[in-house]
């Protein structure tokens, strides 16, 4: 097709613990957006959304999962093939961030052998005023960033809710994803005209929510 | 002998949920009965027989399409018919209770009828086929169950203050009952329902249920006609549809059965929390957000109380996401006792599994579903299978929300009218139904992603006309929505509930094993390091402890998780030598009260100990470094200040290492020390028959050596070292452990220092007036000063544990004398170092005088008397030594140790102490160098 930057397809996955925020990251970036209640995720829900790093564009295939302990056992059905996952936990939960261990070493067990995977401390409104006494923080940046270079992941600290540092995790996990990555079923049929027209540039944030025809 | 079956039919019931997988195939005929009438659990049928009826009231409209014939069923509580050759045409399950009045009536063309007279006032004449005698049987069985069900009937004034039937034709003097107030109900009735009433013709479809009502009975005793199920397809009337929804899934019997178990849960478990109650929190205000009543407290308390309490009824379930979507949708129609008892029959009958903590319901419905497609839509299949496109990932949240968030509420709630009345089959018909009319729409994408867009859209689409273009009026005022429900239920009423068992059975086993590798991986994942356990043994840990908690299914997550301690002695006992000794009585009740105190200091409660817990637990008894196992064993016996041990606790520790090392002092376990001797003894052996054989060639002897198969060496003598060795260490201990114990500071004081040191050591034990105490050096001490002890908790103990013991495993993992000589014979490297060692020795010694040799001739070697006394040159450490040889034999530095040990040695030398361990290893070399 003539397009002069066909947008690459890429699937990334969310997981987490329940309520770490992971639905709210995926509001934020899609839509620059934040609810406090939002439903909760049932299976998972797919959205949408282009990303311009440089002169190469992404469109990212977001399945956003349950975080309920008990949809673990599908989460399998929904980062096979993908090619990105972010893992994240809540800075304040400690549990979340066991977690989140966990399911890294899930995907490294279980997932694609490339998978790029983003490491995503969220709620980092919550402590961002406080000083170095009392804290509501109590997984430390340094813990987070050592897990990351263990497992050799991307390491972000965010807030859905501020909007602090969430588009730089797409944008850093685009930067790193390898060229080759993306399958090249996906790729080609996501150069078919029909379904590139209704996405959005990157720097908008509209939410994708129309199919094609 | 009812009451017998019922039990058993009970008990059948139970265990069936629990353990058995292929359900559909071993249910019992009353269980089946049960389920397909929506009876509850534990009807048992009394009798039965062919009938024709006639039935008929003051507002009869209804013109049977025949004469109804089939088979009346007698159960403890209701009476259940259903039309032989059309099941729609006519049949009920009638209460008991709302029977009024049985008769026998006159009759020529039959020789039995009974009239049935309803509390709806209906006149049902059975007219019953068959043999006279069969007949009475029956109708006797009826008068029996009748007068029993006597006391039930108190019930049913009550109950019927709670139906809205009752309550429409009560206010219309249709019936009797003097109802005043409006039922409870659902949400709908204050915050009005979804979707505009005048659109849903509420009125009209008021009015024929109404009329049906007043024809065809209601409630518990409802005759279900052709005009019943036609009017559920319409779509049922609002302010109708819970009470018509529990009617047909068969939970308004079991709130009538349970008229006050919803507020004792929830009085009963009032302040109590749990994880459940955690995760509805979370999502309490994240229900159905836009309809008006879960924006106020009143319909988020009802729907926090209905979950709550379902939560506390069936734990195991607890709360699953989707769960407060379709409760949300069952309080707008229902009451809360109403929704509970349907949240009931739904998780646990009508989707069993969908909501459970592995949703082994969900997935495995999943993989029946795309089974269903590949085998009705053979080309769509195709696409997705060479799209590598992921079914479920669309259809998954359709099945589990029971489309409630997927289909806009109004039809979903027309999917759910249909659902309550005929089962899980609507959610497959209806799902196939979906992707047919798409069919040539998704032909054309490629990823799931894309498949859930367009559906996304057909389902906001559905209140348009399916045929837009058409020229034909009537044809293009057709809805999507109606299109769906007749592609759903005409096209695909081939999918009957009889095929969804064929392919669940087909698919159970393979998704089953899925599920269990995954809770396998995901619970190993989750288990606290343990350092000293890899991953092998501990996935035998696990099970070998799921195979021993034998009430849980890992696949159903159902059960308990937890081991109480008759299960924890019995996973101790498959995989602990010392405990599968044939030893008395009393050691044996010793041992099971040192398994019970690992049981309470490795788990957190003092009832149960769980898999992680246990594996921390294990990790420890396996811990190879022998400060750190001597510690973890010392551990076990402080008292309350956690550093020491008490007057009692040594005791109660030498009594306990006594009887755990019962099992090497009766030999029926040798340790190393033994093996090592046996070794000797065996070398010993061959070496002179090597020598006898090769006296001249004898020096250059170096080449391969044959062992012998069969070496006599006395079995007797070598396992009564072992006994004695066991004896004396454990005796040793205990007169150490007093000996050395620390007195009490604070007695010391009182007693002003009067007492002399070595009083209180000779009367240590003897003495309660002189409170002591051992610390952890102390502890460490007594124990290095004992080698059978000290290999016992760097070697003996943890190599008696085997963790890693397969479950299936016939291996006897204990070696008698027997298995460790054929073992040592058969492998040969160990006896064939000592025999060259010994050839080596004997050529340095032949270089040099004989009198240097002279003084290894230990009085010792007299011990093994097989053994040549000319070339003994025994490891030292295999054999007790007595003082004098000590001297003779050993360096000055292996001697200092043995000293050492013997008095007080500094616990500051723990390097030294550890260094000591591998020294073992490297005596006998030391001792040759020392000879040459």
């Amino acid at each position: 097709m003539s397009f002069p930057n066909p947008a690459k397809a890429v699937k990334l996955v969310l997981l987490g613990e329940a309520a770490v925020g992971k639905s709210s990251l995926v509001l934020r970036f899609v839509s620059n957006d934040f609810q406090e209640n939002k439903e909760p995720t049932i299976g998972a829900a797919f959205l949408t959304q282009k990303c311009t790093i440089g002169d190469k564009t992404i469109k990212y295939e977001i399945w956003d999962t349950a975080g309920q302990e008990r949809f673990a056992s599908l989460a399998p059905m929904y980062y096979r093939n993908a090619q990105a996952a972010l893992v994240v936990y809540d800075i304040t939960k400690p549990a979340s961030f066991l977690k989140a261990r966990h399911w890294v070493k899930e995907l490294h067990e279980q997932a694609s052998k490339d998978i790029t995977i983003a490491l995503v401390g969220n709620k980092y409104d919550l402590v961002e005023d406080e000083n170095d006494g009392d804290t509501l923080r109590k997984v430390s940046v340094e813990e987070g960033q050592k897990l990351a270079e263990d497992e050799g992941l991307l390491f972000f600290e965010t807030s859905a809710k501020t909007s602090y540092n969430v588009n730089e995790v797409f944008v850093g996990i685009g930067t790193k994803i390898p060229e080759s990555s993306a399958p090249t079923g996906v790729q080609q049929a996501g150069n078919e005209a029909g379904r590139i027209d209704l996405t959005t540039g990157a720097a908008s944030t509209t939410q994708q929510t129309s199919g094609c025809c | 002998m009812s009451f017998f079956e019922n039990l058993r039919s009970k008990a059948v019931n139970t265990f069936n949920q629990v353990l058995d997988k292929n359900k559909g195939e071993k249910l019992s005929r009353d269980e089946k009965f049960c389920i397909d009438n929506h009876l509850p659990d534990g009807e048992v049928i009394l009798a039965e027989l062919a009938v024709e009826l006639r039935i008929s009231s003051e507002y009869s409209l209804i013109e049977y399409n025949s004469v109804p014939q089939g088979r009346v069923y007698l159960t403890n509580h209701y009476i259940v018919f259903w039309d032989a050759y059309d099941r729609r045409n006519c049949s009920f399950v009638l209460n008991l209770s709302a029977v009024k009045k049985v008769e026998r009536v006159p009759t020529n063309s039959y020789g039995f009828a009974l009239n049935l007279t309803t509390h709806s006032k209906l006149n049902i004449v059975l007219y019953l086929i068959g043999l006279r005698s069969e007949s009475e049987k029956f109708a006797h069985s009826l008068k029996m169950t009748l007068k029993s069900n006597l006391p039930n009937i108190k019930k049913l004034q009550p109950f019927m203050q709670t139906c809205y039937s009752e309550y429409i034709l009560a206010k219309n003097k249709i019936s009797d009952e003097n109802i005043e107030v409006v039922p409870p109900g659902g949400l709908g009735l204050i915050y009005k329902f979804p979707g505009n009433p005048k659109e849903l013709r509420d009125k009209s479809k008021m009015k024929l249920w109404f009329d049906l009502f007043r024809a065809d009975g209601r409630n518990l005793s409802l005759i279900r006609t052709n005009m019943f199920h036609k009017l559920i397809r319409v779509g049922l009337p609002n302010r109708l549809r819970g009470e018509i929804w529990e009617l047909s899934c068969g939970s308004m019997y079991l709130r009538l059965d349970n008229p006050d178990e919803y507020e004792r849960i929830l009085e009963e478990n009032k302040d109590k929390r749990s994880i459940a109650i955690e995760e509805i929190e979370k999502d309490l205000n994240r229900s159905l957000p836009e309809y008006s009543a879960y924006q106020n407290p009143d319909g988020i308390e009802r729907l926090r109380k209905v979950l709550t309490a379902y939560s506390w009824k069936n734990p195991q379930v607890g709360y699953c996401q989707a769960m407060n979507i379709v409760t949300a949708a069952l309080l707008i129609f229902m009451s809360e006792e109403q929704a509970f008892w349907c949240l009931n029959v739904l998780c646990e009958r009508i989707v069993p599994g969908y909501y459970s903590k592995t949703m082994y319901g969900t997935l495995l419905d999943q993989r029946v579903f795309e089974s269903l497609v590949e085998d009705t839509m053979p080309l769509l299949w195709q696409h997705i299978a060479k799209h590598d496109i992921q079914l479920s990932v669309v259809s998954l949240p359709w099945f589990l929300s029971l489309y409630l968030n997927s289909l806009p509420l109004v039809y979903a709630f027309r999917i759910l009218d249909i659902f309550f009345q005929h089962g899980p089959k609507t959610l497959f018909q209806v799902a196939l139904a979906i992707l047919k009319i798409n069919g040539e729409e998704l032909l054309q994408l490629e990823d799931d992603g894309m498949f859930i867009q367009v559906i996304k859209n057909y389902f906001l689409s559905l209140d348009q006309s399916a045929h837009p273009d058409s020229p034909n009026v009537k044809y293009r005022s057709i809805t999507k929505f109606q299109e769906l429900l007749v592609t759903a239920f005409k096209e695909f009423s081939v999918i009957e509930d009889s095929v969804i068992e064929k392919h669940r059975n087909k698919h159970r086993d393979s998704i089953f094993s899925n599920i269990s590798t995954f809770v396998k991986r995901t619970e190993l994942r989750n288990l606290p390091r343990t350092p000293n356990l890899n991953q092998l043994t501990l996935g035998v840990v696990y099970d070998r402890f799921y195979s021993i908690v034998e009430t849980y299914n890992v696949t159903l997550g159902s059960g308990k998780n937890t081991m109480d301690f008759e299960a924890f002695y019995r996973f101790m006992s498959e995989i602990c030598d010392f405990m599968n000794n044939e030893t008395t009585e009393d050691t044996r009740k010793i041992v099971r009260d040192f398994i019970h105190r690992l049981f309470s200091h490795w788990g957190t409660s003092s009832t149960s100990i769980s898999l992680p817990e246990l594996a921390t637990g294990l990790d420890k008894l396996a811990e190879p470094d022998l400060m750190n196992a001597m510690s973890n064993f010392y551990e076990l016996y402080t008292d309350s200040s956690k550093d020491r041990i008490d007057r009692e606790g040594i005791l109660k520790m030498s009594e306990d290492l006594l009887a755990i090392t019962a099992c090497w002092k009766d030999c029926f376990v040798l340790d190393e020390i033994t093996q090592k001797e046996i070794e000797n003894a065996i070398a010993d052996v061959v070496y002179k028959q090597q020598k006898q054989q090769n006296e001249k060639q004898f020096e250059s002897e170096k080449g391969e050596l044959k062992l012998p198969t069969e070496v006599d060496i006395d079995k007797s003598i070598i396992e009564s070292k072992q006994t004695e060795r066991y004896l004396s260490a454990a005796s040793t201990f205990i007169q150490r452990a007093f000996e050395y114990a620390q007195p009490n500071e604070e007695e010391v004081l009182i007693e002003d220092l009067k007492i002399e040191d070595n009083k209180i050591t000779h009367n240590a034990a003897l003495n309660p007036n002189a409170p002591v105490f051992l610390n952890l050096p102390t502890f460490r001490m007594v124990v290095l000063a004992d080698e059978t002890y000290e290999l016992f908790f760097s070697k003996t103990l943890q190599n008696s544990v085997h963790a890693d013991k397969p479950l299936d495993s016939k291996f006897d993992t204990m070696r008698n004398l027997r298995d460790m000589f054929d073992g040592l014979l058969a492998d040969g490297r160990e006896v064939a170092t000592k025999v060259r060692r010994r050839m080596d020795s004997a050529a340095s010694n032949a270089l040099l005088a004989n009198s240097d040799g002279a003084s290894m001739k230990s009085g010792k070697s007299t011990r093994i008397q097989e053994v040549d006394e000319e070339e003994r040159d025994d490891d030292f450490n295999t054999i007790a030594l007595n003082d004098g040889d000590k001297d003779v034999l050993l360096g000055a530095e292996v001697g200092e140790l043995k000293v050492t040990s013997n008095s007080t040695r500094p616990t500051t030398q723990v390097e030294q102490q550890k260094a000591h361990e591998s020294e073992h290893e490297h005596e006998s070399e030391n001792l040759i160098e020392f000879q040459t």
